[in-house]
């Protein structure tokens, strides 16, 4: 009600002070725009624009030589390879633990949810250093987990440490905040009385899961990959202080041909073909977004 | 067994929960106890180091405890250096990213201007893209400006990686405010900028606090940008941090670092645990 009479009397003090409002609102919000233009749009354009034209003797000319240079060659195609399969099973994984877990988050009405949806969150306060820090010292080799193991006289863990199933963990642990809440919110379209219903008609818990609250949660499943996916595929400081020196993945492969090699091209051509493979994933992404705002409005 | 492996163990019994009943939650009970393990034992190690004087393998504890490596990591002076160097950091692109974006995220919520949508959804889009590889590319454009390690390329960089935060959730918060209350206020006679200034500017704050203070401790624990632009010359903490990692010089430095690093977002934690556990905060990701 209130909403309408506002905007209203805007309507109402006539086109000037509408163009007034539009100039303000405009100017209010440039300087943002104008970083995210000079420092992201920009930029993506830029790295298309520097890989694919080389300045010869006469002016640009249209090149892919840095990009056969990758795709022929095996310790980058390893990498690339590395680095997809390290997405996939971190996705994988978090679906099969924050599933679960945003399910039990949604529907559980007990004083213990509380303290689950506080422990499920811990992982967003805690900065990725420390936590690559805490798994050496924790799962590492002669760590906290071989500790225990050597004390009821069991074998030592094969430890994850420097091999990919590192990052494999480090990225799981990060990203399980995010993933369950994001999951949760989805969840919260699937009301209480469709589930007390099918429940009422007998239906058994995975039916439940299967016909009534996977139908209607898949735009959210679909979301929640395309974002893990994202960020996973570029995570740099987990994969390099917990993954294997080689393969390694794209973010520490990018990081050291700019500044270890000093092959800024290169690199600019390595982050451009990790922006074609997530291509997919974030004009779904934007799709739903633009949807969802859409549908709120 | 890996802790990932435990969890899964511990969840493979059917979760869908029964109906409201007075019985003890079995199954919140091991999730509790499934998670307790795998995010708290970390930490928990982490601790015991920073305080271990002497620790050898196959002890399950110290043998010696003591507050030599604090003293220690406390007197190196490029903890100072970094400590100081991080704070100034945050401080900075926290204060520039308040200055530009919240007024922005009032016109968003409240003001109605050409291209409103389309530029707030290019916000929320700058999420689409590969965050490392976007890293990559402002860097070789850094090269050439001369901003690779300097103080105010790492501010640019980090500004960037605020924006989405700083604009998202203090749009929220505008749009949350009670219209009746500011329609009351300015029939009572008070002018545009009273109004936002008593009215509207109060309600929105705790919210906008909230994304403030997470803007500030993201900046503070943002590695990948001060990595990439600041090498050699910036050292951050966390920049730091990895390079105690990488060279292990004694384990005990790290783990100090890492129970003083943990103090910040102990503050976070109990400042917008309630932001961030609400269902707005998803939203904005696009769920």
């Amino acid at each position: 009600m209130t909403h309408t009479s506002s905007s209203g009397t805007v309507r109402k003090g006539g086109t000037a002070k509408r163009n007034g409002r539009g100039l303000t609102g405009l100017l209010l919000v440039s300087a943002p725009v104008a970083l995210l233009g000079w420092l992201i749009i920009y930029p993506i354009f830029n790295a298309v624009a520097r890989t694919l034209f080389t300045a010869g003797d006469e002016g640009l000319h249209f090149s892919l030589d840095t990009y056969q240079r990758f795709f022929t060659d095996g310790y980058a195609l390893n990498n690339l390879w590395l680095t997809l399969w390290v997405t996939a099973v971190c996705a994988a994984c978090l679906m099969a633990i924050c599933l679960p877990l945003a399910l039990y988050l949604r529907f559980a009405k007990s004083r213990v949810a509380a303290v689950v949806q506080g422990l499920a969150l811990f992982p967003m306060f805690v900065p990725s250093v420390i936590l690559a820090y805490a798994l050496i010292r924790t799962i590492g080799p002669n760590g906290g987990v071989d500790l225990v193991l050597n004390a009821v006289g069991l074998p030592k863990i094969n430890s994850p440490y420097l091999t990919p199933w590192g990052p494999v963990i480090g990225l799981v642990w990060d990203n399980i905040p995010l993933t369950t809440l994001m999951l949760v919110a989805g969840l919260g379209g699937v009301s209480d009385n469709a589930v007390e219903a099918a429940r009422d008609a007998g239906a058994r818990r995975f039916a439940l899961l299967r016909y009534i609250i996977l139908p209607q949660i898949g735009n959210a499943m679909l979301v929640v990959l395309s974002f893990t996916v994202l960020g996973i595929f570029s995570a740099f400081t987990l994969p390099y202080v917990l993954g294997p020196a080689s393969p390694e993945m794209m973010g520490p492969f990018m990081q050291r041909t700019f500044s270890q090699l000093s092959d800024s091209r290169m690199a600019v051509t390595q982050a451009v073909i990790t922006f074609a493979i997530c291509a997919c994933f974030g004009a779904f992404y934007v799709r739903s977004i633009a949807k969802n705002r859409e549908a709120r409005r | 067994m890996t802790t990932a492996d435990l969890t899964l163990a511990a969840r493979q019994e059917p979760t869908v929960p029964t109906r409201k009943t007075k019985r003890i939650d079995w199954l919140g009970l091991a999730i509790t106890l499934a998670l307790g393990i795998v995010v708290v034992v970390p930490l928990v190690v982490v601790a015991i180091w920073a305080f271990a004087e002497v620790w050898r393998y196959p002890s399950i504890l110290p043998q010696e405890f003591g507050l030599r490596f604090w003293e220690a990591t406390l007197s190196r002076p490029d903890v100072w250096q970094a400590m100081s160097l991080s704070i100034r950091l945050s401080l900075t692109v926290t204060l520039l990213s308040a200055v530009i974006c919240l007024p922005a995220a009032y016109a968003f919520a409240r003001l109605d201007f050409p291209g409103r949508n389309l530029l707030f959804l290019s916000f929320l889009a700058s999420h689409a893209f590969p965050k490392f590889g976007l890293l990559v590319a402002i860097a070789s454009i850094f090269l050439n400006l001369g901003l690779v390690s300097t103080f105010w390329g790492v501010v640019l960089i980090q500004l960037v990686g605020t924006l989405m935060m700083m604009i998202w959730i203090p749009v929220a918060a505008f749009q949350n405010v009670d219209r009746a209350m500011e329609e009351a206020a300015r029939d009572a006679g008070a002018g545009p900028l009273r109004v936002f200034w008593s009215v509207s500017l109060p309600q929105a704050a705790p919210t906008i606090g909230a994304a403030v203070l997470l803007s500030f401790v993201g900046t503070f624990y943002e590695t990948e940008g001060a990595w990439l632009i600041g090498a050699p010359e910036i050292r951050t903490m966390p920049v730091l941090m990895i390079t105690f990692i990488n060279n292990q010089i004694v384990v005990q430095y790290g783990a100090v670092l890492s129970v003083l690093l943990w103090v910040p977002s102990f503050f976070a934690l109990m400042f917008s645990r309630r932001l961030v556990g609400s269902s707005s905060f998803a939203k904005g990701f696009g769920v």
